[in-house]
């Protein structure tokens, strides 16, 4: 059976193991699209620079050193600009954002070393520089088996570099993920025998709902409250007549139990 | 087992086969499957395992119970034995129906569920999976992590079709070319053109019974099950004419209205011009017409890109599958323009054609390389061909798949399947 995740375990002396999720083909390329577009913003800002200067600069006249500026320098200038962009822009935003460019930041990638610690200018420099090796032609054809066949998901520029991507951790509380008050009288005497028996899975899928709730289509979201409620009632398998909503009525069994549990 | 029964009472107990464990092998547990039913095929048997949970027998004893569920269980089976209110001594009780009165949530005038609720194919998913909303980066990654594991399953469903081709395409190029007769006659031409029209109609057939195959594989694999090429096509059987009939529709409608404006904005044009409107009233009305073209082809393209799934894991053909492909991609599940369902179907099909572009790209390059440094000849053509049909093979799976999962997804976040299953373990 597949794997939900491929990891990176690192070992520390002490024998403390962080484990990292590592970041596949297609998270990669979606940071690589989102890169690719700031690139082109760039490059077309250089262009646009350097058609202006080709058409206004000789009608300023300019003294010194910018006078002597011909087309052909300026053609080269701007050709400099460019492989600035093109090879600066990974290696540059790698290096000063601890493993990340704008694209990988929007994706949630970074690129560490193998033993975890962040990424300095030669493994940015070297992991870039190699890049030309995996892109051949614009398109990663040889980054995209070399991927596929590496256990951690690198590239020839990530083995060169001893580095890998990996998916950040999300630290942020769910942003839906709201406290319901528990009632001061109960729909159901039999709810607080229920909660005190209640499990973490079957709270956490209690609560999934509740979270969840507002994505769903509203005739199965009637389905689902109903179904989860039906479960319940069989679990307390008395009376179960009821006057609120299966929402509600999910609502107020997490209150209670969240309550219970800060208690605790 | 859930209940102790003491041998020698005639409590009975049945037994469910309800999944298999992960990484079992579907072969193996039919084999074990004809040793206990000996008059069934393994055909039968295996078509029975598509439908779990499956009852394996309604009155057993508690010591045959234990031996089946030994031995399965041993081949890779999740057995699930529940004591049987024993129908021999007694009819079965009616479970008392709790009374259930919830005041605002009884089903509203206008309001009914939509449509196919109760008729949706139920996915079977194996209990050690975890299936939860997943992010286009969660979708991409998971894509490309089944494709690893289970490179050559799908490579091969897949490449059937181009195999087909390249040998026919082959046999035909040899043939017309001189290779086995040098007096090719009109009538023999002829017999070549409708040869031609049938082995494109072949391809056609199997490019769709690969497509209803892949699509099999990735959507038992992704929910924990094992499954295998045989098995793949073979569960496409019974569905292939009407997925055939719904991907024809669903080409002439995508492709077709677009093309009508097309033609009608080049009828138009010229009518135009002689009437004496030319110039920039005819150039914005060309403008128009391509942007107007262009956004009914992506709405389109988007709004029915789920029918293949549809047909194949539901069920439902036609017009019917394009409606509910409708249906699942409209509306949003999340607040923001980048995670709306058609930003994210969009930014998967980007994603799986650049990958697909650079896998081309590697695998065209030796061919032409070939072509370059020897003289051409069958044996440069057949090579050429291989690496041809490779490469189409590889370049459409990864997206395939990330669709597949992207079908699941909205499953997920809309109708909650994961929740329910749960649902019914509380």
């Amino acid at each position: 059976m597949e794997t939900t995740k491929d990891r990176l375990t690192i070992q520390t002396p002490e024998q403390v193991g962080f484990e990292y999720v590592l970041a596949g083909l297609g998270s990669r390329t979606a940071a690589f699209l989102v890169d690719t577009v700031i690139r082109w913003f760039f490059v077309f800002a250089i262009v646009v620079i350097v058609a202006l200067s080709l058409r206004f600069l000789p009608a300023l006249n300019l003294s010194g050193w910018v006078a002597d500026l011909s087309k052909t320098w300026l053609i080269a200038l701007a050709v400099l600009a460019y492989s600035l962009v093109d090879l600066g822009y990974f290696l540059f935003f790698e290096a000063l954002w601890s493993g990340q460019t704008p694209g990988k930041r929007r994706q949630g990638l970074r690129v560490i070393r193998m033993n975890g610690q962040p990424i300095g200018w030669v493994e940015s420099s070297i992991r870039n520089i190699l890049r030309a090796v995996d892109l051949l032609a614009g398109f990663y054809p040889v980054g995209i088996v070399v991927v596929f066949l590496s256990h951690n998901n690198q590239r020839i520029g990530d083995y060169a570099a001893g580095t890998v991507v990996i998916v950040e951790r999300k630290q942020s509380v769910p942003g839906d993920r709201k406290q319901f008050l528990a009632p001061r009288v109960l729909t159901h005497p039999e709810i607080e025998w229920y909660v005190s028996r209640l499990k973490p899975a079957q709270y956490q899928v209690l609560r999934s709902f509740l979270e969840r709730r507002d994505q769903m289509e509203q005739g199965h979201r009637h389905e689902l409250a109903r179904l989860l409620s039906h479960q319940v009632f069989k679990k307390m398998s008395k009376s179960t007549r009821i006057n609120i909503s299966y929402e509600s009525f999910i609502e107020e069994i997490i209150a209670l139990y969240e309550k219970r549990r800060r208690a605790i | 087992m859930e209940n102790d029964t003491p041998l020698g009472t005639e409590k009975k107990f049945i037994v469910r086969l309800v999944g298999l464990k992960p990484g079992a092998s579907r072969e193996t547990l039919v084999q074990a499957l004809q040793r206990l039913f000996k008059g069934k095929t393994a055909e039968e048997i295996g078509k029975a395992l598509e439908r779990l949970p499956l009852v394996l027998s309604r009155s057993v004893t508690e010591d045959k119970a234990r031996q089946i569920k030994l031995f399965l269980e041993a081949q890779g089976a999740i057995l699930k034995i529940t004591y049987s209110a024993s129908a021999i001594i007694a009819p079965p009780k009616e479970r008392p129906r709790p009374e259930i009165a919830p005041a605002k949530q009884m089903p509203q005038a206008g309001e009914s569920a939509p449509a196919g609720v109760e008729r949706r194919a139920k996915p079977r998913v194996h209990t050690g999976i975890q299936v939860k909303p997943m992010g286009v980066g969660e979708i991409l990654d998971r894509s490309f992590r089944l494709l690893r594991h289970y490179f050559w399953l799908f490579f091969i469903i897949i490449f059937i079709p181009q195999a087909v081709f390249f040998v026919v395409n082959l046999g035909l190029q040899f043939f017309v070319s001189g290779g086995i007769r040098q007096d090719v006659s009109g009538s023999m031409l002829a017999g070549f053109g409708i040869s031609g029209v049938l082995a494109f109609i072949l391809f056609l057939v199997v490019q769709f019974w690969a497509q209803g195959a892949l699509i099999h594989a990735v959507s038992e694999t992704y929910l924990g099950h094992s499954t295998s090429i045989k098995a793949s096509y073979g569960a496409m059987r019974n569905r292939l004419g009407r997925l055939i009939g719904t991907m024809i529709l669903w080409s002439i409608l995508v492709f077709g209205i677009p093309a009508l404006f097309a033609i009608g904005a080049a009828v138009a044009v010229p009518s135009l011009a002689m009437m004496g409107l030319g110039g920039l009233f005819t150039g914005i009305i060309v403008v128009v017409v391509v942007i107007l073209a262009i956004w009914i082809f992506t709405t389109l393209f988007l709004n029915w890109i789920l029918a293949d799934k549809v047909v194949v894991l539901e069920e439902i053909g036609w017009m019917k599958a394009l409606r509910r492909s409708k249906e699942l991609m409209k509306g949003r599940t999340e607040p923001g323009f980048w995670k709306s369902i058609k930003t994210k179907a969009s930014l998967i099909i980007l994603v799986g054609i650049i990958i697909g572009i650079g896998i081309h790209f590697l695998f065209q390059l030796p061919g032409v390389l070939l072509g370059i440094v020897f003289p051409a000849g069958i044996l440069i053509t057949t090579i050429q061909g291989i690496l041809n049909s490779a490469s189409a093979s590889l370049a459409t799976v990864y997206a395939a798949i990330a669709m597949i999962l992207f079908y699941y997804d909205i499953r997920v976040r809309k109708e909650g399947f994961d929740l329910k299953m749960m649902a019914e373990k509380l």
